[in-house]
């Protein structure tokens, strides 16, 4: 759907975006992650056709981008980081408005603005002037205005920044809607936990340059660190741990009366199990997932929200 | 206490360059514009530039011809020959304050000791000018006649090319009504041009540029919004005059129609093009406020153009403010057909077009550029 190969923009001296390569399949929700000022907004841009590039091509549905600007402005829907909605007008007027300006036919717009208001559940407060709405419920409508036209992909710049966790799982589960009708869908963020629950394949950002991109397992395979388990017993003895050495495959790590156990989640209950019949008394359990703020850690030495 | 927090103030004052250059740099000036304006800054040892009085010699006798040499060599008015016709359409058309009529038979009058067939055509509009040509040139008779010690035995006859009747204007109320009624435009539609500022601030212009949407469009509806305030805001304030001061403003409605018009094109493309050469609101309002009030002041929106020097009056021909009164002039006081008011609806179209053309690069550079 999206393919974009040897992009670079620069401001001035400062490179925002350094040579990125990618590509997007139909229907899926790929995410951009990375800090605030790593490129993400800056690489939108350009792929919104509101942005010339120095360097690098993009195709949209297999159309240049540069080159046929126009088509691609129908075939894409983007949903700024900024609340780009007018404030003294209403969430039904706001969507005329922007309806408007793509052509759509006034009876089909009419049943498109009701359809997408149901979808992200402001059909009762369409009336209501833009600015007496809460935060939350003005990120739906900046969706819904990227909606109306029927874009075959959907850009969302950091669509839940300052909003309550209420309003933001309802726009997860508007996201998730739109992918299941077949929507392709590319979000950017620089929280690690969104792009976990909706993200397909993930692009890590920083710095301008994509340090590492693939499924969210191939990215976990990129790094030395491993998920594991960490139990806490009551008591723990020397031939217990060995004991245990000889009936599990897992890495071993031991420490007084904790033991750390290289394995996943999946196979927590074969561990507990082992346990059990050793007569060893679980005092406490942890979990250390090897996440994605841990893969750009790895990879960068920095948090990402550094 | 109060010391810190009068430090933290003056701080913040002075940090705003804007705001101090509107402070203390406006007011310089305006002070500088009114004072030449006013007359208040001549060289010491030059005389002011006489005032040009066309003269028309109908009598073309040696006395005539003496007198108007002797005339012309005042300091205070400057005689230029004319047939009658050009002189008199030229004082109507307000391009010189009077014509000096010498009559057949002048040269008999002085010999005969009568009343002279003398006369002065002029234009009301600009009376104070009228009252200094007139005053030298009685006096310029008396003395060069060799009447000075008699008492009004000069009759200069002065006539008003335009009279003031039912159905005109006062000029004064042309100059308040023309005068505020542009100044008060420009700032109306600086504000409504910022509006294009606002909209970059709030993100919408990024999801118009998004959209498929010509950024010149985005200018352009900017402009016509602007355009349509301008007719309307015109319109009431004509509507408002007539009511409240009689202004017959229905004597050649289609003249001021397109009057308004052209004005409000004018105005709206000078307002795109302010917004246009800025980046944020606090850089426009600096920016507005500095030029509307030198373009008002230079434009005859706050002194008469026939008040102030003529290199101030040669100046004014920049600003819109001064095509736009002369037009109403035109129209109230001069009378003029149509036909003689186009040209300066020409050149308020001239300015309207170069500054689109101006903007719509600058728009693309200081509003669009996304980064």
């Amino acid at each position: 759907m999206i393919k974009v190969q040897n992009l670079s923009k620069s401001f001035q001296n400062i490179q925002a975006v350094n040579d990125i390569s990618f590509t997007i399949k139909k229907g899926e929700i790929f995410g951009f992650l990375g800090p605030n000022g790593a490129g993400k907004s800056t690489t939108l841009n350009m792929m919104s056709t509101i942005l010339k590039s120095d360097e690098g091509t993009i195709h949209i549905d297999g159309k240049n981008s540069s080159e046929n600007a126009s088509a691609c402005k129908h075939l894409i829907g983007v949903v700024p980081q900024e609340i780009s909605l007018y404030e003294d007008l209403s969430a039904y007027e706001n969507l005329l408005f922007w309806g408007n300006l793509y052509g759509i036919p006034s009876k089909t717009l009419k049943e498109r603005i009701h359809t997408t208001l149901k979808l992200i559940g402001l059909l009762d407060r369409k009336k209501d002037l833009i600015k007496n709405y809460s935060g939350g419920m003005k990120r739906r409508i900046n969706i819904a205005a990227a909606l109306l036209h029927r874009p075959k992909v959907l850009f969302m710049d950091e669509p839940t920044v300052g909003i309550d966790p209420q309003s933001r799982n309802h726009i997860f589960e508007v996201i998730e809607t739109l992918n299941q009708q077949g929507m392709t869908i590319v979000y950017t963020t620089h929280y690690m936990e969104e792009v976990e629950r909706l993200c397909d394949r993930i692009a890590i950002i920083d710095s301008g340059k994509i340090i590492a991109q693939g499924t969210q397992s191939e990215l976990k395979e990129l790094v030395q660190t491993k998920e594991s388990i960490q139990f806490e017993f009551n008591f723990l003895s020397e031939s217990n741990v060995d004991q245990l050495r000889k009936l599990f495959s897992y890495e071993l790590t031991h420490n007084k009366n904790k033991l750390l156990v290289e394995c996943t989640v999946k196979e927590l209950s074969k561990v507990i199990t082992t346990c059990n019949d050793l007569q060893l008394s679980i005092k406490d359990i942890q979990l250390n997932k090897v996440n994605l703020e841990a893969i750009f850690l790895s990879l960068t030495g920095k948090q990402l929200r550094d | 206490m109060l010391f810190t927090v009068l430090k933290k103030d003056l701080i913040l004052f002075f940090s705003d360059k804007k705001g101090v250059l509107i402070t203390f740099l406006l007011p310089i000036i305006m002070i500088t514009l009114f004072a030449f304006a006013f007359g208040g800054v001549a060289k010491k040892k030059s005389a002011p530039k006489p005032l040009a009085v066309l003269v028309v010699d109908k009598d073309a006798t040696t006395t005539s011809q003496e007198l108007i040499a002797k005339l012309d060599a005042m300091p205070t008015i400057r005689l230029i020959a004319s047939e009658e016709e050009n002189a008199l359409s030229l004082v109507r058309k307000g391009k010189n304050v009077a014509a000096l009529i010498f009559e057949k038979g002048f040269s008999d009058a002085v010999k005969a000791d009568k009343d002279l067939p003398i006369e002065l055509k002029y234009d009301a509009a600009r009376d104070l000018q009228m009252r200094i040509v007139h005053t030298v040139l009685k006096e310029g008779f008396k003395y060069h006649l060799g009447k000075v010690d008699v008492i009004n035995t000069i009759k200069l006859k002065t006539t008003s090319l335009i009279k003031e009747t039912s159905t005109k204007a006062h000029p004064g109320l042309v100059q308040a009504v023309g005068g505020t009624a542009i100044m008060m435009l420009l700032f109306s539609i600086a504000a409504i041009g910022g509006g294009l500022l606002d909209e970059k601030e709030a993100g919408t212009l990024k999801r118009l540029l998004i959209a498929p949407v010509k950024p010149l469009d985005i200018l352009l509806a900017k402009m016509g919004t602007a355009m349509v305030v301008s007719i309307l805001q015109l319109t009431t304030m004509f509507v408002f005059a007539w009511l409240a001061f009689g202004l017959p403003i229905f004597m050649d409605l289609l003249s001021l129609l397109l009057l308004i018009l052209c004005i409000s094109f004018a105005v709206s493309s000078f307002g795109v093009f302010l917004v246009s050469t800025v980046k944020t609101r606090q850089q426009l309002q600096g920016m507005s406020t500095i030029i509307i009030i030198l373009m008002s002041a230079i434009g005859g929106s706050m002194i008469p153009i026939s008040m102030m020097p003529e290199f101030m009056q040669n100046i004014a021909v920049i600003s819109v403010n001064y095509w736009g009164i002369e037009g109403f002039f035109d129209i109230f006081w001069r009378q003029l057909p149509l036909i003689t008011i186009l040209p300066k609806m020409g050149v308020l179209l001239a300015i309207g077009l170069g500054m689109i053309l101006i903007s719509t690069a600058l728009f693309k550079k200081n509003i669009i550029a996304i980064e």
